[in-house]
């Protein structure tokens, strides 16, 4: 029997009850960067995007699919004025491009996305909590130091009974949801030392490329960096990791947090200039569909307008310039089903989804295992699951149940946001799989760690 | 009157609906003059008359004045076989058509005609591969009640320009007014036809189904225990399915349909009945105790019944498996107890259709559903 | 007037404010279809989950005197669900529930929210799947496929909407529920499904549609067909229906339409080709086998340049992609465009193109053609830009003439999508008033009111029976009601 419901069908939003008053004066968007009404006169309203769209999928409603949201935002060039029911849909859009692919006419929805998040950003005011859980987020995610901090007490919190005590007494969930969820998705954390500066490579050079540390994955899973140095330099690549990176800007970005956004990107370029990189090698999906964008974050910068260029066109995911390289390093067998699952920035912004399975399958004893609606957002998207932490749970569900639903031992993804949230949702089903990143499972690989259980969290059921 | 007088001649001793005799009998030769005719005669009340093969089936009419023959509506309008199409008068017996090498792929007794199939919606084995008059008829003109012509439809199978007429007027027992033409969709007729003849029970309908050998019927008798399925196609495909359909069934590969394929297995004296059940349910009408015969591969399928208990039992039991069952004929003191449509949902919509297309209620009245 | 504030609590009350929208931009993300020039904004949205809710809807609607009109995914292509502006739009996209899959029975009962593919991929692991495949059917709901009667490419074997389903369950036009057929056939009396199916939301709404399961074919066999001209490609469709094949689809694109599709998918048809042809044929192996042969076979003696064979599904399914995504990849090679949907007896495809042809070069428009070779359905795409003064006018005026030149041919002015609003005032060329006034006896029998999608399909309404001609006149002003 196939379970074929889609979520409540219920969109969250009181805000969605309410009229617009009256006759405005001002329309939604000024002129520093609109969304474009030439980008938006491509669609031809379709509808081809509305079932690769998460809250489509979950609420069916017109307003909070990429098509309405192209109407929206169509209506706001056109002069409504950005209300907060307006906003409320672009708030509710993840984010995931998914309507990128899928769309025929090649509408920009990315850009047209972003661009106006940007705006909502900067001229609407926003309510008082909404503002503190942004500042707050904003204040501590693209802080890898800050994240590292947090460690300390939230290792405390977990080693002692406290956690236990604190889910069980539903605190938490009177706290707030969005608190709950932070809880919920902190990784159990192990000590790790942090990569050097230079990593030569292993036989012969092929190239010299810088890598990008991270926030969340730098502070929270430091051996998904510590492998991808490894497979880097076994497959031939001097690495280059100057400390004190910062952060690249996406959350900020995909946000509407421009001027932030740039600041992060300018300062990575100048850390990474001079460091005479082939590639800039990244390991998180999230970071590499904005590090790719950097040209057109900088474009209205002089300074930086041209660098930025030149930076984003070195930007390669790892398993891109791992296929472009071709792989020398000899692979151990590592008898695993493994499901891999796309994450929407690496499969959707970027276009890859075959290289991370031609290097899975390329691992002798691999059996790789597809997972069902593998478009459909696991409901991460940056901090949208900490901003909307009810229909991400049901989107997480989603995943996890189809992710069961293989049968494989092992869950292998590209992204730190994924893998958190599809473990939280594995914990809250009670289903148990081991979680990896691809570099790890390559690693694995080339150091033939066969047998030797390779798994950076077991899910088990509480 | 001289209207009446030269389109219409008195009626005969066989001029009789269900024993209801008619006054006059009329053979209008195309569609003006049967719309001049049901205009210049409001208030007869009419029963439609083509081969006559199913003209004593429901009901008798409540009254009869007129009965319309469309013996002289007849012949083939137009065959465009490069568009596999045809357009045929009413009047025309299915079985005289030359069609060269297409067909109409409508089974029907000797003698039936376009008209009475489509107003009766008839079928026979082949429906499971190509449909029923349902779903051949892309075109339809009809006269109203009122004598107005109307078309709908059209000479192309795609077509979806306003309502369709078609489906309404098939089935519809001559009630909502008289059919003159129908336009159908051909097919090439195959190359190649095989039986396979068995004794399997019903239960390996579905692995004929499962098997995915695309058959044209399977047909299930239970007064002779026999399964059959109609293999069409190239003659390697027919060959290559039928052993394939042999093996599974432990049965025997035939030139020759069994003799009672496509045959009504009631006797006069017997109560014709066709029941509809959803397929998983057709085992257990065949384990009733009645003799069923038919479809196995769609679940319509026709019963002899002896007496008004089986009737009800068998009517009962289609019912509750979330079919239905309609007495089609039965010998005059029985019909006159008996319910022989059974229940109709959507029976009050249906009356209002009837009452927008026939006012007066014309044409057989008292034939239908609910007494329509 | 109807009190429409009134209709609005009423609502919200009977079906939770949540799914009732007011607010205006929202509202206006309902304005249109997949008809974006006709916009309407409705009155206000109604977003029903069961049929209860559906029917409270309509019974309020009718309670009001307040015109309504369904709408599914909002994909149509003639307007159908255009909104009424003092009217309620019923919404049955979150009405997506499968309720059953029931191969033993070879049926899905579904509700009318449910996208058309859906119903395949939750019956495919049974062996089944569900036939009539628009080319929008990754989002078309069943809903609105009933409405339309929908084909798509594969209804040459299989048939249309009307030809698999077999019950409904409707709320008539005065808000009560009706049950209509169930899982077996033939059920007696009229064949109100056979008038519902293709009504386009005039008789009703459906709330749970049951459909046909076919079984999936042993082998599918697709091969691409590159021709030098038109001509030639529709002589290889001749031959091969001729030849006695019965394929499961053929569909034809012209140069321009495979320009449109290279540059949206990149599906890589063979360059140069002056049209494509995409045979498939689905069956028992062993039938399949044969015919392919004579298939190939005839598309070679007829021209073709280059066939390609599918070698599995992927490549099977990139043939596809090019043709199921043309008419929105036409956005890509120009800003705006009319989609056509004329159909003509097969036998005068080429003479008809040649005419098309003729007829956009007259105007200086340009004509994109996808079409279903294999039933002579024709989709032309008149290409213009609005910004360029009078193209817009050019454009109504050729596929104005498309539409005669259908007619003119013994065909319809509508195969697969619908007369709807754009396509009503052309009903009169191809049937009279004595058809069309008979056709509207059915509306009168579900709808003597004229409350269910009013202005759509039929251009003047009809006077049903002794009813007062006020409230249909206030509806129609300056229309003539007889």
């Amino acid at each position: 029997m196939v379970d074929a419901t889609w979520g409540t069908g219920e969109p969250p939003r009181e805000v969605l009850r309410r009229d617009v008053l009256g006759a405005v004066d001002e329309g939604a968007f000024d002129d520093r960067h609109p969304p474009r009404a030439d980008q938006i006169a491509d669609c031809v309203h379709c509808g081809f995007c509305l079932p690769s769209c998460p809250t489509y999928v979950l609420w069916g409603a017109e307003a909070d699919s990429p098509r309405g949201r192209i109407y929206l935002m169509n209506e706001g060039v056109n002069g409504e004025p950005l209300s907060e029911s307006m906003v409320a849909h672009f708030d509710a859009c993840l984010g995931c491009m998914a309507c990128v692919p899928a769309c025929p006419s090649g509408v920009k929805y990315d850009r047209l996305i972003e661009d106006t998040r940007a705006q909502v950003e900067r001229r609407f005011p926003r309510g008082p909590r909404d503002r503190a859980l942004r500042t707050a987020i904003f204040a501590l995610f693209p802080y890898p130091r800050r994240l590292r901090l947090l460690r300390g007490p939230l290792r405390a919190y977990q080693n002692t009974g406290l956690r236990r005590l604190v889910a069980r007494s539903g605190l938490l969930e009177r706290l707030g949801p969005t608190l709950a969820t932070l809880e919920s998705l902190a990784p159990r954390l192990r000590k790790v030392a942090p990569p050097p500066r230079r990593v030569a490579a292993r036989g012969t050079r092929r190239a010299v490329v810088g890598m990008l540390t991270g926030c969340v994955q730098g502070a929270f899973f430091p051996e998904v960096n510590s492998a991808t140095v490894r497979v880097l330099a076994a497959e031939g690549c001097d690495v280059v990791i100057p400390p004190g990176q910062g952060c690249c800007g996406a959350l900020s970005v995909h946000n509407g947090r421009r001027d932030e956004a740039a600041r992060f990107a300018r300062r990575l370029i100048d850390t990474f200039e001079n460091t005479g990189m082939d590639y800039f090698v990244v390991n998180a999906a999230g970071c590499g569909s904005s590090l790719k964008d950097y040209g057109e974050l900088l474009a209205d910068d002089p300074a930086y307008a041209t660098r930025a260029k030149h930076f984003a066109a070195k930007v390669r995911d790892l398993s891109e310039v791992l296929v472009d390289l071709g792989p020398v390093a000899p692979r151990h067998p590592l008898p695993r089903t493994v499901a891999y699952h796309d994450a929407c920035h690496l499969a959707h912004a970027q276009g890859i989804r075959a290289q991370p399975r031609a290097l899975l399958r390329g691992i002798p004893g691999l059996e790789l295992r597809e997972i069902a609606d593998p478009e459909l957002c696991c409901g991460s998207a940056g901090v949208w699951n900490i901003l909307n932490p009810v229909p991400a749970a049901e989107l997480g569900d989603r995943k996890a149940a189809n992710v069961l639903a293989t049968g494989a031992e092992l869950l292998v993804t590209a992204n730190p946001g994924c893998l958190m949230q599809v473990a939280a949702a594995l914990r809250r089903r009670g289903g148990s799989i081991a979680l990896a990143h691809t570099a790890q499972v390559l690693d694995a690989s080339i150091r033939d760690l066969g047998r030797e259980t390779q798994r950076q969290e077991q899910v088990t059921p509480r | 009157m001289a209207v009446l007088d030269e389109l219409t001649r008195p009626a005969g001793d066989d001029d009789h609906v269900g024993g209801v005799p008619a006054r006059l009998v009329a053979s209008p030769k195309s569609t003006e003059e049967a719309a001049a005719l049901i205009a210049a005669t409001p208030g007869l009340a009419v029963v439609v008359r083509g081969g006559g093969t199913k003209l004593h089936w429901g009901p008798p009419p409540r009254e009869l004045d007129l009965i319309i023959d469309t013996r002289r509506l007849t012949g083939m309008v137009e065959h465009a076989a490069g568009d596999l199409i045809t357009v045929l008068r009413a009047g025309t017996p299915l079985r005289e058509l030359n069609l060269g090498d297409q067909q109409l792929a409508i089974d029907s007794p000797a003698r039936a005609t376009v008209g009475g199939t489509v107003a009766t919606g008839a079928s026979g084995p082949r429906r499971l591969h190509y449909g029923t008059a349902r779903d051949l008829l892309i075109g339809i003109t009809v006269v109203r009640a009122d004598g107005k012509v109307a078309r709908s439809g059209g000479k192309v199978v795609k077509n979806v320009a306003g309502y369709d007429l078609g489906k309404l007027y098939t089935g519809s027992y001559g009630t909502l007014g008289l059919i003159t033409e129908c336009v159908f969709r051909l097919h090439p007729r195959p190359a190649a036809a095989r039986y396979v003849r068995s004794t399997a029970p019903a239960q390996a309908v579905s692995a004929i189904l499962a098997a995915q050998v695309a058959p044209t019927a399977i047909e299930i008798d239970s007064a002779t225990g026999e399964l059959a399925v109609l293999l069409e196609g190239t003659p390697a495909g027919v060959r290559d399915r039928s052993a394939l359909v042999e093996k599974l069934l432990a049965g025997e590969v035939s030139e020759e349909a069994p003799s009672w394929w496509g045959r009504d297995p009631w006797t006069p004296d017997q109560i014709g009945m066709k029941l509809s059940v959803p397929l998983s349910k057709v085992g257990s009408l065949l384990d009733s105790g009645s003799a069923v015969r038919g479809s196995a591969g769609t679940g319509v399928l026709y019963a002899a019944a002896r007496d008004i208990t089986e009737v009800e039992g068998l009517r009962a039991h289609c019912v509750r498996s979330g079919g239905h069952a309609v007495v089609l004929t039965a010998p005059a003191p029985v019909r006159e107890i008996l319910d022989m449509w059974g229940p109709t949902p959507g029976l009050a919509l249906m009356r209002r259709v009837k009452n927008q297309f026939d006012p007066e209620h014309r044409f057989a009245p008292g034939r239908f559903v609910g007494g329509i | 007037m109807a009190d429409i504030d009134a209709l609005t609590q009423r609502l919200r009350a009977e079906l939770g404010p949540g799914q009732v929208v007011t607010d205006r931009q929202e509202l206006r993300t309902y304005e249109c279809d997949g008809l974006a020039h006709y916009q309407v904004i409705p009155a206000l949205v109604a977003l029903p989950h069961t049929a209860a809710q559906v029917a409270a809807v309509v019974k309020a609607c009718a309670d009001a005197g307040v015109p309504f009109v369904a709408r599914g995914s909002g994909t149509g292509l003639s307007g159908g669900a255009l909104p009424h502006a003092e009217g309620v739009l019923i919404v049955t996209a979150q009405m997506r529930r499968i309720v059953e899959i029931a191969p033993a029975d070879e049926r899905a009962v579904v509700e009318p929210g449910v996208i058309n593919l859906q119903i395949t991929k939750a019956a495919t692991p049974d062996g089944y799947y569900y036939a009539p495949d628009p080319s929008s059917q990754q989002i078309c709901s069943i809903g609105g496929n009933v409405a339309e009667n929908s084909g798509g490419a594969h209804c040459l074997k299989y048939g249309f909407t009307t030809n698999h389903v077999t019950g409904l369950r409707i709320v008539t036009p005065d808000g009560e529920q009706v049950r209509l057929g169930g899982r077996a056939l033939d059920p007696p009396g009229y064949d109100l499904i056979g008038a519902f199916v293709g009504s386009e939301g005039t008789l009703g709404v459906a709330t749970e549609v049951t459909v046909k399961l076919t079984r999936l074919p042993e082998s599918v066999r697709t091969l691409l067909a590159a021709f030098p001209s038109i001509d030639q490609a529709g002589a290889a469709t001749s031959a091969i229906i001729a030849a006695g094949v019965v394929p499961a689809a053929i569909e034809m694109m012209d140069a321009l339409a495979i320009e449109a599709a290279e540059a949206a998918v990149a599906c890589g048809y063979p360059p140069g080709a002056a049209a494509v042809l995409i045979v498939e044929l689905d069956g028992p192996a062993a039938e399949v086998e044969a015919q392919f042969v004579q298939v190939t076979d005839l598309c070679r003696r007829a021209g073709a340049f280059e066939i390609r064979i599918a070698a599995d599904d992927a490549e099977r399914a990139l043939f596809w992609k090019g043709r199921k995504s043309a008419f929105a990849a036409v956005g890509r090679i120009s800003p705006d465009y009319i989609v056509q949907d004329g159909v003509i007896p097969r036998t005068a495809l080429p003479e008809v193109l040649r005419r098309i042809s003729d007829l956009a070069g007259e105007h200086g428009v340009r004509v994109a053609n996808v079409f279903h070779a294999g039933d002579g359905n024709l989709h032309p795409l008149v290409l213009f830009d609005a910004r360029v003064s009078g193209e817009a006018e050019r454009a109504e005026k050729v596929s104005g003439a498309i539409i005669d030149l259908c007619i003119e041919y013994g065909g319809s002015i509508t195969g697969e999508h619908g007369v709807g609003m754009d396509k009503a005032k052309y009903l009169p060329r191809m049937f009279g008033e004595d058809d069309l006034d008979t056709m509207q006896l059915v509306r009168c029998a579900f709808d003597p009111d004229h409350l269910a999608n009013p202005g759509k399909v039929f251009p003047t309404p009809r006077l049903c029976g002794e009813r007062p001609g006020g409230q249909v006149a206030a509806r129609f002003p300056g229309v003539e009601v007889y």
